[in-house]
């Protein structure tokens, strides 16, 4: 089988239109890994810069009421993770900058896609749109005519009869083709590594190992069953179109197809339905039986009777803290309770749509890529939750400020001074574990496995009758 | 050894070979005379055990060629009318892919020398074989087999396309091989290459063997004559 292999190095090294065809390509990937690294890393000193002058207008205000301030709140940047200059996923589309303040808890916006100047379905030269896209086409292209060829100037007979098995064959040419879009994968691994090494930890390595075996089984795959076709069908233009029908299927028509199917099975509410339920279970009660008002009063009365006093003038604290801490708590439970079922579905949507990988194993590499470079929704929700949970902190500790900061109920002009604002602790992102979220891609990497068995298995039998002449 | 005994062979409703009964000794070089579809390569590839006889038995030294495809594939070398080999490598290293292919490895004068013995010539040893010309490809053929020191010689159309200078350097090579000791069987429309290279010739005509003689029974006139009789007929 060596032999076969070094055979087909040969010949690719030597094949001067596939040199022409590889080095542009590798410019091209060269070329994209450096615009994903600079953008991420030119995103990230930006971010890194803007929220050191947030926290410096924060740290300077010198006397402003608590609620005021929770009014003024501040703003919390969505970090760009290392790897997502590989494969942004959904990053650019969920957007990148979410205001933090009191009473609500606001949407994330300034999304790349909404500031692009023309949308397309490939967008921008991405790395990932050249892992997934480009370079299963080139393999594609390499492997068609690989054993068809062979076949079809008769070199076949002249290989079995010097004791070359159709199996080892068929082997041989899949190894072959898929070491070729190793070689170009590792180079851009080898790219990347050259970008981040000062950056590079146990983390980011751990993911990256993963991401690119997620690459290697699929590679394999394509890889595969082109040489399959080819070498079943006696006809190489026949293995061409054939390959090229199923990458459409797999890459552009199955994805849009079960995604959409997918969304309408766990159907999400729309947005002014699910505003329209927030605000309702906000005023009215979660339960509908326990409006705002009602509530209030209950706090009243428990506050009172708490401190032993028959009226909010005689508090010692100002009454109108609690008061505001109570509704965000009331709040609190309304969003978890809407955006906790919204997160189920998402979850829904994402167990339905990993199942889809049972069809194009194209899905389950997409999925697998997001998930290992964390730009995935999975990896948006945990950081929207984290932010959620400093937010809540957050706007408790002005809350708190302004009942027992020492002002009265009703003294709205009271103010806090300059060392309370320096020690609200600024927002500080904890980049998910990959060992926290392992288990969701576990399906993904087992189906990109069984996919690899499965065209391992058909080489194996599919070259048993495979016809000589 | 060729041995064919009663073979046939049929695809769907064509009758490809049809009790055929033909044998090649050692160091004898046989010609089958006949026109396209006659059953020529039909019966070389049953040979090669690519294909499997309806009925009847094809066997190489004693072996069945069906089912024991794989030892006899190590004793035959097999010229096509088109060696194709691989553009991108030279001759030598055509042979030596080839070569190890086959588990054998050989050194690089050993193989510059088996290609000597085929008749390349020295200097055309490192270029590209997108270079060759057909009787230069056919030579390497022939080393290839040569080289796995194969017992049995199957060429189909050997000759064809070949010019003059190149198809009589051919039919020398495959003299000299039969002198050696190899079994040659050769498929051919060239009457007069078949007469002047092979000690026995046969005629198929749709599948069958209608006649079968030594060489220096007729001169290649009458072989002709003979041929185009049958083919009429």
């Amino acid at each position: 089988m060596w032999q076969i292999i070094k055979n087909e190095w040969v010949y690719l090294s030597r094949n001067k239109t596939l040199l022409v065809v590889s080095s542009g390509f590798v410019l091209v990937l060269l070329v994209a890994v450096w615009l994903g690294h600079r953008q991420t890393q030119e995103q990230q000193q930006r971010y890194e810069l803007a929220q050191k002058e947030l926290r410096q207008q924060w740290e300077n205000i010198d006397g402003m009421n608590p609620h005021g301030a929770a009014h003024y709140g501040t703003y919390v940047f969505k970090p760009a993770g290392l790897l997502s200059s590989l494969d942004e996923g959904v990053n650019n589309v969920t957007g990148k900058v979410l205001r933090v303040e009191g009473h609500v808890q606001n949407e994330i916006v300034y999304s790349e896609a909404s500031q692009m100047q023309f949308v397309s379905k490939f967008g921008k030269l991405k790395t990932a749109l050249l892992l997934q896209y480009i370079l299963p086409l080139l393999l594609l292209f390499l492997a068609f005519h690989s054993v068809s060829s062979e076949k079809q100037n008769g070199r076949l007979k002249l290989l079995v009869l010097q004791g070359a098995k159709p199996s080892t064959l068929v082997w041989a040419k899949t190894l072959s083709v898929w070491s070729y879009g190793m070689l170009l994968l590792s180079l851009t691994f080898l790219v990347y590594l050259l970008f981040n090494g000062a950056s590079l930890n146990a983390e980011v390595i751990n993911r990256s190992l993963w991401f690119y075996l997620s690459y290697a089984l699929y590679y394999f795959v394509i890889s595969g069953l082109t040489v399959l076709f080819s070498a079943r069908w006696q006809n190489a233009t026949i293995a061409l179109t054939s390959m090229l029908g199923i990458w459409m299927l797999w890459t552009i028509f199955l994805p849009n197809i079960l995604l959409t199917s997918v969304e309408k099975w766990h159907e999400l509410p729309s947005r002014n339905a699910f505003q329209a339920a927030m605000k309702e279970d906000r005023s009215k009660g979660i339960d509908g039986h326990n409006p705002a008002d009602d509530r209030s009063k209950e706090l009243e009365d428990k506050t009172l009777s708490e401190y032993g006093v028959d009226s909010l003038s005689q508090l010692p604290i100002n009454f109108d803290g609690l008061v505001m801490q109570a509704d965000e708590e009331y709040g609190n439970q309304v969003w978890d309770k809407h955006f906790g079922n919204l997160r189920k579905v998402f979850t829904q949507q994402k167990q339905s749509y990993q199942l889809a990988g049972i069809l194009s194993p194209f899905i389950s590499l997409q999925n697998a890529s997001m998930g290992f470079s964390a730009s995935d929704n999975l990896h948006h929700q945990e950081f929207l939750a984290q932010v959620e949970h400093y937010r809540r902190g957050f706007i408790k500790t002005l809350n708190d400020k302004h009942a027992y900061g020492g002002s009265k109920t009703g003294d709205w002009g009271w103010e806090a001074d300059n060392d309370f604002f320096k020690s609200v602790p600024d927002y500080e992102y904890n980049s998910i574990a990959l060992n926290s979220v392992f288990g969701h891609y576990i399906p993904d990497l087992l189906l990109l496995a069984g996919w690899s068995l499965l065209i391992s298995l058909l080489l194996g039998v599919g070259t048993r009758k495979m016809q000589l002449i | 050894m060729i041995q064919i005994q009663n073979a046939s062979k049929s695809f769907k409703d064509t009758t490809a070979v049809k009790d055929l009964n033909l044998e090649v000794g050692k160091g004898e070089i046989v010609g089958l005379l006949g026109a396209n579809g006659a059953g020529k390569s039909t019966t070389i590839n049953m040979l090669l055990g690519f294909i499997s006889p309806d009925s009847g038995t094809v066997t190489i030294d004693q072996l069945d060629t069906t089912k024991k495809a794989a030892e006899i594939r190590k004793r035959i070398g097999y010229i096509p009318e088109n060696v194709n080999l691989y553009p991108y490598l030279s001759g030598l290293e055509n042979l030596d892919y080839f070569c190890r292919l086959a588990g054998l490895k050989y050194k690089k004068h050993e193989l510059q020398e088996v290609l000597n013995t085929c008749g390349l010539q020295p200097e055309a040893h490192q270029q590209k074989v997108s270079g060759y010309s057909k009787g230069m490809r056919q030579k390497v053929g022939i080393a290839i087999a040569y080289a796995k020191k194969a017992a049995v010689y199957l060429l189909d159309e050997p000759a064809s396309g070949l010019d003059p200078l190149a198809s009589n350097e051919l039919s020398d090579l495959l003299k000299k091989l039969a002198a050696e000791g190899a079994t040659i069987l050769m498929a051919s429309h060239d009457i007069f290459r078949v007469r002047e290279v092979c000690h026995r010739i046969g005629i198929l005509k749709n599948g069958t063997l209608v006649k079968e003689l030594r060489s220096e029974e007729v001169s290649a006139n009458e072989l002709e004559s003979l041929y185009l009789e049958y083919m009429k007929n």
